[in-house]
């Protein structure tokens, strides 16, 4: 076992340069050593791969419990129907999911099911009330934490980030005037330099989608990808695949 | 100049890199966070590159575990968005099945781990191990591997993703990262005897 550790102390640094050049050069001259060196990196690679068939199985779960959310979500919808026409709505709705263009609500629903389901709450931060607020909306508590984050700009109108979680949450409670104005006022913070003020007001419009709205967000997205703001790769991914 | 706070896209990005780069429950949660954010891509993977479920599933699985090594151990940069790094990967990922070269594809990822760690041995050193490691009977090592007792597999299979031991002695509950390096050698030398002896 002392050769293990002299093998393991040398793949972690620990040998100074004399020590590092005479363990090289056992290596070329010891054969017996060098294969010893081998098992090592073997077992370190076989033990990797197996880590990483551990992650597969958790990743396969996962995967499962997802597609479980969605076959209930599309069945619930075809249960009414007759069972002939149910397969046949079946059969068009799935056709309709995947070979229409795809529209701006649904470019939008994705943005917002990546980045807008949890807020990070720091695991060593104190409780205070932005925390509280976040707290609350990860719980699913969107009303309450909305009206906290209004709190916190009544008690100090310069707080850009409870302005911007109170545009988010509006948007997710489909309040969509309400998240334009919060993102409207995020503009007027000109010495940011990640403000992601723009984009979002494109994004509120894409979910809107009233008469116009599509043609403004279009133009809002262009802005963001003309003076590189925050969202610029997905506005540019959205204005050639819209 | 104040930077943007939580919730802008670039801090979201940032925000679970620094989870994937810290030790134990978080991390676990932080890798899984990370496979559900861009699942979305499984279904692309079938769609538009007419892959089977199974290996647009493998695709991603692979594309997660490869962005999870490259934001660790900061071979990730951050010179484009995670979602962007990622999606190039799968791509890659999704296009290498289609030409179905797995064979190949299979022997340069098994040794992925090796060729790092030998990066800084000199040429000779380096020419001689590797000789050496093409030799090992990877199936036996694996059944191996899997015959130890449970706490050594776990031990070992946390320091192949580079856990330290003083963040392997928090998760399982050794006393101190000396135990740990100490019952980590013993498991490696079990695992030899293992493998010598059959």
């Amino acid at each position: 076992m002392e050769s293990l550790e002299y093998i393991d102390n040398y793949f972690k640094g620990e040998l100074d340069s004399e020590e590092t050049v005479r363990f090289e050069e056992k290596i070329i001259n010891d054969s017996a050593f060098a294969e010893e060196v081998a098992h090592y990196l073997s077992f370190l690679q076989v033990a990797k791969e197996q880590a990483d068939e551990d992650k597969k199985k958790r990743f396969r779960e996962l995967y499962q419990q997802d597609k479980n959310v969605n076959t209930r979500g599309v069945l619930r919808r075809i249960w009414p129907t007759v069972a002939v026409a149910a397969l046949v709505a079946g059969v068009i709705f799935g056709w309709y999911l995947f070979m229409q263009p795809v529209s701006a609500k649904q470019l939008a629903d994705r943005y917002m099911q990546e980045h807008f389901q949890t807020m990070i709450v720091k695991m060593d931060a104190k409780t205070d009330s932005m925390q509280s607020a976040r707290n609350l909306y990860n719980e699913g508590k969107l009303l309450q934490a909305l009206k906290h984050f209004e709190m916190l700009i009544q008690a100090d109108t310069s707080n850009f980030e409870a302005k911007e979680n109170a545009g988010i949450v509006s948007l997710r409670l489909q309040h969509y005037d309400k998240a334009m104005n919060y993102f409207k006022q995020l503009e007027s913070y000109t010495d940011l330099n990640v403000n992601p003020a723009i984009f979002y007001q494109a994004l509120t419009l894409m979910k809107r989608n009233h008469k116009g709205d599509a043609e403004a967000a279009k133009q809002l997205l262009q802005q963001v990808v003309d003076k590189d703001l925050v969202g610029k790769e997905d506005a540019q991914e959205w204005l050639k695949n819209w | 100049m104040r930077m943007g706070t939580a919730n802008s896209f670039n801090n979201s990005d940032r925000e679970i890199i620094e989870q994937l780069r810290q030790s134990g429950i978080d991390r676990i949660k932080s890798e899984e966070q990370l496979f559900n954010r861009y699942i979305y891509f499984i279904r692309e993977g079938i769609n538009k590159h007419s892959l089977s479920e199974d290996d647009a599933f493998d695709a991603y699985s692979d594309t997660i575990l490869s962005g999870i090594e490259k934001i660790s151990n900061g071979t990730f940069e951050g010179r484009s968005s995670l979602k962007t790094y990622l999606y190039q990967i799968f791509h890659n990922k999704c296009v290498d099945l289609l030409r179905k070269k797995t064979t190949n594809k299979h022997s340069v990822h098994r040794t992925e781990s090796i060729t790092d760690k030998l990066l800084h041995v000199s040429d000779t050193a380096k020419s001689v191990i590797q000789q050496l490691v093409d030799k090992s009977d990877w199936n036996l090592l694996k059944q191996k591997l899997n015959e130890l007792e449970e706490k050594c597999r776990q031990l070992l299979t946390m320091w192949a993703n580079n856990y330290n031991d003083k963040e392997i002695a928090a998760a399982l509950t050794y006393k101190t990262a000396d135990v740990v390096k100490t019952s980590r050698l013993r498991c490696l030398e079990k695992l030899r005897q293992l493998y010598k002896t059959t």
